[in-house]
């Protein structure tokens, strides 16, 4: 069973393979697009990473439900709907998206995601130890 | 030896142009997946003949329509080999026949081994040539996407798509180091084409073939290996046409 400290490291690890950042790029506030420069493939080359070296399963999309966002019932004028928003909440219960929600503008949803939501994302999956 | 150390999947290996590039892979050292729709005996009298090459042979049977049974199998080479280095998706068929007379199984048969076959091999591969940062997958397409027959509908869109899978996969694998090209055969001594080498006459083929001879497998095996290697690093989303000139038209 798996620290909350290394959990964060194997995530740390995932990145830096598949992002190629450095160690001390990722911290716990860095985001995943804004400050580490994720692309869209990116976010399945770190699921690949994370089921490896977890030795967990992680249903495509799970992480980041990109179908959200491409779905017309969510979005409305590039904006993600309230409707939108709590399909986002009940989907990402891992991921703080308060601030997004007060100003739901669909391009600003890739920049949210925090290497400190990853790993709530994998304390979900996995039992932690303190 | 440019496949010393590597692995490689072949479908429709044991046979015609997929035969030759399991023979050119294997002759340059690399492991080898043989994977064909015909029996094992088959593929393993094939391999067998091949024994002498430094390289191995693992015959597979499978049915390329099948997205499971690719998964599996290629998560069973991965977990062996720890690396896919190769994919060459070479399995196809032809069911000619115009297309007022064309049944829908006829259509659903080629587009299901031609270009769904060559997508879930595509897809099982992704994930491990991914995770590596390196890989090279080659399609069989044929000149036939571009400059079609008579008869030959579901052929040509199902290379028709092909092509495009290439294309589109090619961008979205560059940023891994996973580069994805095809071929174009032409006029190709194989059982596949011969029925249209006994309709035309191979007489006839020639005197409209540039090169002045019906290609031999090695001659697109060559070619595809070429792709698959090294020696093409640089070289990603291109539909190389081994034809022999014939796709030139003019006089």
């Amino acid at each position: 069973m798996p620290t909350k400290d290394e959990v964060f490291e194997k995530i740390q690890t995932a990145l830096v393979d598949a992002l190629g950042v450095d160690d001390e790029d990722v911290t716990p506030d860095a985001t995943l697009v804004g400050d580490l420069g994720a692309e869209s493939i990116d976010f399945l080359d770190i699921v690949f990473r994370l089921e490896k070296s977890f030795e967990i399963k992680i249903p495509r999309g799970e992480l980041f439900p990109e179908d959200v966002l491409t779905n017309a019932d969510y979005i409305q004028d590039g904006r993600v709907t309230d409707v939108g928003v709590e399909e986002l909440r009940k989907r990402m219960p891992f991921a703080n998206l308060d601030d997004f929600a007060k100003n739901p503008v669909v391009q600003d949803f890739g920049s949210l995601l925090t290497v400190a939501d990853m790993c709530r994302f994998v304390e979900g999956k996995v039992e932690v130890t303190d | 030896m440019r496949f010393e150390g590597k692995t490689a999947i072949v479908t429709g290996g044991s046979n015609g142009i997929g035969r030759a590039c399991v023979a050119r892979l294997v002759a340059e050292g690399a492991r080898v997946a043989m994977v064909d729709f015909c029996d094992l005996e088959v593929s393993q009298a094939a391999a067998d003949e091949m024994k002498d090459a430094p390289g191995e042979i693992v015959p597979f049977q499978a049915d390329v329509r099948d997205a499971d049974r690719a998964t599996e199998l290629v998560n069973q080479l991965f977990d062996q080999w720890e690396r896919i280095d190769v994919l060459i998706n070479s399995a196809g068929i032809v069911r000619d026949g115009l297309m007022a007379a064309m049944t829908q199984q006829q259509w659903l048969d080629v587009i299901g081994v031609n270009l769904g076959g060559t997508y879930n091999y595509c897809h099982a591969v992704t994930q491990p040539m991914m995770m590596n940062r390196s890989g090279s997958i080659v399609n069989l397409s044929s000149t036939g996407a571009e400059f079609p027959s008579r008869g030959q509908v579901n052929y040509a869109a199902s290379k028709g798509g092909v092509n495009g899978l290439t294309r589109s996969l090619a961008k979205e694998l560059a940023s891994r180091n996973v580069r994805v090209n095809a071929v174009a055969p032409g006029m190709i001594e194989t059982g596949m084409s011969a029925a249209v080498r006994g309709m035309v006459g191979e007489k006839e083929l020639k005197k409209i073939i540039p090169l002045r001879r019906i290609g031999q497998p090695e001659d697109v095996a060559q070619a595809a290996t070429f792709l698959a290697s090294d020696d093409a690093s640089y070289v990603t989303g291109q539909i190389l046409r081994v034809d022999g000139g014939l796709s030139l038209g003019g006089y």
